[in-house]
């Protein structure tokens, strides 16, 4: 399948955890340039970039704090002035912590998910937008999660079910500049180098009892990406093995 | 029908008029005892408890920040004192986020956080060990029609309101506590200035299954039902009143 993304720029937030290395890889192997941000260490972003630059594409790196859209979009227009155009926003902006119980869960605690995760996503897809508008065409791919749907913890099933909100408003807002935004919701999926992999293990009455691989979110993130996905539009692309029926 | 709700109390966020003041009025005439709360008008507040006045509930109004920790404890606790208990929480608190997302500045956005989705997490954390005490509680919370139709602003704060009604659902429903949201669609409000009035964001059409604006005692009745005793079994769910704009 040709996917019509080669020569095309991804930029991925978390190019580390959260299926982001692995994503990267996955453009990178569709002869997409790639602009790769992460909170994660240098030499674990310089890693990424290695993979990448492996499949013949070219990349750049820049540190970007979890949730931080002023350094991500400072990154961005590097990009932009590197390979003039930036097509597609990989937002897997995520806040690692344990999920607590409502109980427990202090105002504080609250707002460090929720004013990091959910509102770094708002913010992160402000600022890129205006460079999608500037082509006339662009992809914006959010990460949600499983905690969406099951109601898991607080801080996450709220944030993970506001970036699905965000990703509708985008769709509806932007789709007439040609610009798609879609859900990913990986549950129960391993994902590289992230704390959370263990989250959502698979149970037997699970229709695949089974984790699930980073590559089949990533692939996942390129087909909706593709040219071929133009008219698939706020949605949520569920792969949770079946866990969670929408 | 007998929702059980004769001698409970009620704390209503917002209750000065539309669906908060249509709230007020629907559980007093069910018997209940009013908490009524609002950030700015007592008068208003007032207007309220005088038009909810005369089934038999007490009725106790004050002024309070529901994004503010400190203001929502204190009164939640003076809620508790006066009443004993406090059985049934309505977040009906809100503060739209308009706009596309290029044009949603970090004010109205800080602003439409608080109290869209601060202020939930905020009474829910000061009522329900109260309500895990007396094991039975309702929480019905706001969502809209933003999620469905898609608006950056909207959608992305009573979607993320609606996680939250789910995760309190989960951990709580071993107590008897439920929490649901009511999802309006276009309903004929008044607005506060600046803040224009019409359907929201122009993103609602009348060219629907009921082909009209609905009205605040339509979702009130909603409300009502979600909080009675025959309720029991509902929860973590979006319940929808919309004259068929989305079919969820």
């Amino acid at each position: 399948m040709n996917t019509g993304l080669e020569g095309k720029t991804v930029l991925v937030v978390e190019s580390v955890n959260n299926f982001g290395r692995t994503t990267a890889v996955a453009f990178a192997k569709e002869g997409a340039n790639l602009v790769l941000a992460s909170a994660q260490s240098s030499d674990a972003l310089a890693e990424t970039a290695k993979q990448v630059s492996d499949q013949g594409v070219r990349a750049i790196t820049g540190a970007c704090a979890t949730g931080n859209s002023s350094q991500l979009n400072e990154l961005a227009q590097r990009g932009v002035a590197e390979f003039g155009h930036i097509d597609v926003l990989v937002n897997n902006t995520m806040v690692q912590v344990a999920p607590q119980s409502f109980s427990d869960l202090t105002f504080d605690g609250w707002k460090q998910k929720i004013e990091t995760e959910l509102q770094g996503n708002f913010f992160i897809c402000q600022g890129i937008l205006p460079l999608l508008l500037q082509n006339d065409w662009g992809r914006v791919i959010n990460f949600s999660g499983q905690s969406a749907f099951e109601g898991t913890d607080a801080g996450s099933s709220a944030s993970e079910f506001g970036i699905i909100g965000l990703t509708r408003g985008i769709a509806r807002e932007y789709g007439k500049n040609n610009i798609t935004a879609n859900c990913i919701c990986p549950g129960g999926a391993q994902s590289f180098g992230d704390s959370d992999a263990q989250a959502f293990p698979p149970r037997d009455r699970d229709p695949l009892p089974r984790w699930g691989k980073p590559e089949e979110i990533a692939y996942l993130a390129v087909s909706i990406a593709g040219e071929g996905a133009g008219y698939i539009t706020g949605q949520c692309l569920v792969a949770n093995g079946g866990k969670y029926l929408l | 029908m007998d929702t059980g709700l004769k001698g409970k109390t009620v704390l209503i966020t917002g209750a000065t008029r539309n669906h908060g003041r249509a709230s007020a009025i629907a559980f007093a005439e069910e018997g209940a005892n009013l908490l009524l709360c609002t950030r700015e008008s007592k008068e208003m507040l007032d207007e309220t408890a005088q038009l909810a006045s005369g089934s038999g509930g007490r009725i106790v109004t004050e002024l309070c920040d529901v994004t503010d920790e400190a203001q929502v404890q204190s009164f939640v606790q003076m809620g508790i004192k006066e009443f004993g208990q406090i059985d049934v929480l309505v977040n009906n608190a809100a503060w739209r986020a308009r706009g596309e997302l290029l044009s949603i500045d970090e004010d109205l956005w800080q602003k439409a956080l608080g109290v869209n989705l601060h202020a939930p997490f905020l009474t829910c954390k000061a009522v329900i060990p109260h309500m895990v005490e007396h094991r039975w509680g309702r929480i019905i919370n706001y969502s809209g029609i933003a999620p469905f139709k898609g608006a950056s602003g909207q959608g992305t704060l009573k979607m993320a309101t609606e996680g939250l009604t789910r995760a309190i659902a989960r951990e709580y429903g071993p107590y008897n506590i439920t929490a649901n949201c009511i999802g309006p669609g276009s309903i004929d409000v008044s607005r506060t200035a600046g803040q224009a009035s019409g359907p929201a964001d122009g993103i609602v059409s009348l060219d629907i299954p009921v082909p009209r604006q609905g009205t605040v005692e339509e979702c009130s009745a909603t409300v009502v039902f979600l909080a009675s005793e025959q309720a029991s079994y509902i929860t973590g769910q979006n319940y929808l009143v919309n004259g068929g704009a989305y079919f969820h």
